[in-house]
């Protein structure tokens, strides 16, 4: 197979399982805060992994699944255009020859804890009286928190496949 | 600072997600609404099966969060402990969900309403702010746009969004939903509105003269045609009313009686009462003898300001107890 049909195949596989494990098991388990956020992590990895364009690319796609999954109830559009950045900066600021673990899970706890700070904020100014600020602080450190926990079972993993399937294109 | 081919494309992917978010902001019947229904569905049906295979797990999840239920818990088990010994064994899971879609049938019964049980199979993330859940059942199970959304405890909220096999329903936590609320015996009426807080809700009576007491139950006021709330609903009790009478913004804090946070079985009311239930289906209040088993014969002529109340209210309690 093509390597570019490889790589879209593991890009679209792991935003898929990622958005569909973050609706139905993750939210439903109770957790306080915010809901460990997956698919943020499942960018940045991928991101890590193949560079700011697919990173990009994996962010807008993620953004489009989330507000296509019911019960979305948003402002459709929002969650790409947030993810695309988040996909970018991941892969354009983390120097492949600079991968410490720090590093990589700096740049997990700030895309997870900033997704829900930025998030908040455009929603604050496109649907009004929504967002309640008071949990917001909350909500972003839980957020990170998660997604730190998350970070070192996805990274390795995603980083795992991507070298095995597509040493090619795989930046690490 | 980006090679060329990268700013392109990026350029062109925010472009088209601010397209999107334009053309969902102006509302109404958008060019990909009916692509994104599609979608939708197909994503509620993965939901559904992606559920099933969880549920063992956020059963149990369901369990831990619910710690400080503690003592109630504890009741209710040694309850069901004696029960337990002649059934046969059963998935702690599934008993679960029997007693809390009984519970439902039960309030349902109550009130009169007809009901479509469904399990909820997805939640939104806390971080959207939407306080949103996927439910499985959909436009082919009657399931149609603002239906009240029920369990066993209480008012969970109204149906947004309707799928084929699955339905999205907005919750009464939301911050974007006030749902018109009265209150059980004085009959005031008011606005409740969601705070974005799970367990909190902000009241506001229209009379600001009207009193209103710590504990004092609520119950939906209902909507013409039972949408999006049908009446006589329970949905909460008075915490703590800020401000004193006369005031303008006289503000209570309600508790809604059922728990956002472990909901699984829900229902669905698919036909509302005939007749407005009344407070009948509230929960039974520990030092008043409950309504709904022991009907108050017909009123001793009118003490003070229960004249409007009492006669209107024994029907409804009479209908509800010869269940």
């Amino acid at each position: 197979m093509n390597v570019k049909v490889r790589q879209a195949v593991i890009i679209g596989s792991a935003i898929f399982i990622a958005v569909i494990l973050e609706l139905t098991l993750l939210s439903r388990l109770g957790l306080p805060g915010a809901t460990p956020d997956l698919v943020v992590v499942t960018i940045v990895a991928i991101a890590l992994a193949y560079g700011p364009l697919p990173g990009a690319i994996a962010g807008f796609s993620a953004g489009i699944v989330m507000g296509l999954a019911p019960p979305f109830d948003g402002v459709f559009g929002v969650q790409a255009f947030i993810f695309t950045i988040v996909g970018l900066v991941t892969g354009a600021v983390v120097d492949p020859r600079d991968r410490s673990v720090p590093v990589i899970m700096g740049m997990v706890g700030l895309s997870t804890g900033g997704v829900v700070l930025i998030n908040a904020l455009v929603l604050s100014v496109l649907s009004g009286d929504r967002v309640v600020w008071e949990i917001v602080p909350g909500l972003t450190l839980t957020a990170a928190l998660y997604g730190l926990i998350l970070a070192p079972l996805v990274v390795p993993l995603i980083g795992k496949i991507v070298r095995t399937l597509t040493p090619e294109v795989a930046v690490l | 600072m980006f090679p060329r081919r990268l700013r392109v494309v990026v350029a062109v992917l925010l472009g088209v997600a601010l397209t999107f978010v334009i053309l969902d902001l102006r509302g109404g019947q958008g060019p990909f609404t009916s692509a994104r229904n599609v979608m939708s569905s197909i994503f509620g049906g993965i939901e559904r099966g992606a559920a099933t295979v969880f549920s063992p797990i956020t059963g149990f999840a369901d369990f831990w969060t619910n710690t400080r239920d503690q003592k109630a818990r504890l009741d209710e088990l040694e309850k069901s402990n004696a029960e337990l010994q002649s059934e046969v064994k059963r998935a702690a899971d599934d008993r679960a969900r029997a007693s809390a879609l009984d519970g439902m049938l039960k309030v349902a019964g109550l009130g009169r309403y007809r009901v479509v049980p469904a399990e909820v199979i997805a939640i939104g993330p806390a971080q959207d702010f939407s306080w949103t859940v996927t439910i499985d059942a959909g436009s082919d199970d009657g399931i149609e746009l603002d239906m009240t959304v029920l369990n066993y405890q209480g008012l969970v909220g109204r149906v947004s969004n309707v799928e084929k096999r699955t339905s999205s329903v907005v919750l009464i936590v939301d911050p974007s939903v006030s749902v018109g609320a009265r209150v059980a015996g004085s009959q005031e009426i008011g606005i409740l509105s969601g705070t974005g807080k799970q367990s909190e809700l902000q009241y506001q009576l229209l009379d600001p003269l009207a009193s209103l007491e710590k504990g004092a139950a609520l119950v939906t006021f209902g909507s013409k045609d039972g949408r999006p709330y049908v009446p006589g609903v329970p949905i909460g009790e008075v915490l703590s009313v800020a401000g004193t009478a006369g005031q303008l913004s006289r503000v209570a804090t309600v508790r809604p009686f059922a728990d956002i946070s472990t909901l699984s079985i829900v229902g669905v009311v698919v036909r509302p009462p005939r007749t407005d239930p009344r407070d009948s289906v509230l929960p039974a209040v520990p030092d008043a003898p409950a309504l709904i088993t022991q009907p108050t014969p017909s009123p001793t002529p009118a003490e003070s300001s229960a004249v409007m109340s009492v006669p209107s209210e024994v029907p409804a309690t009479e209908s509800a107890a010869t269940q």
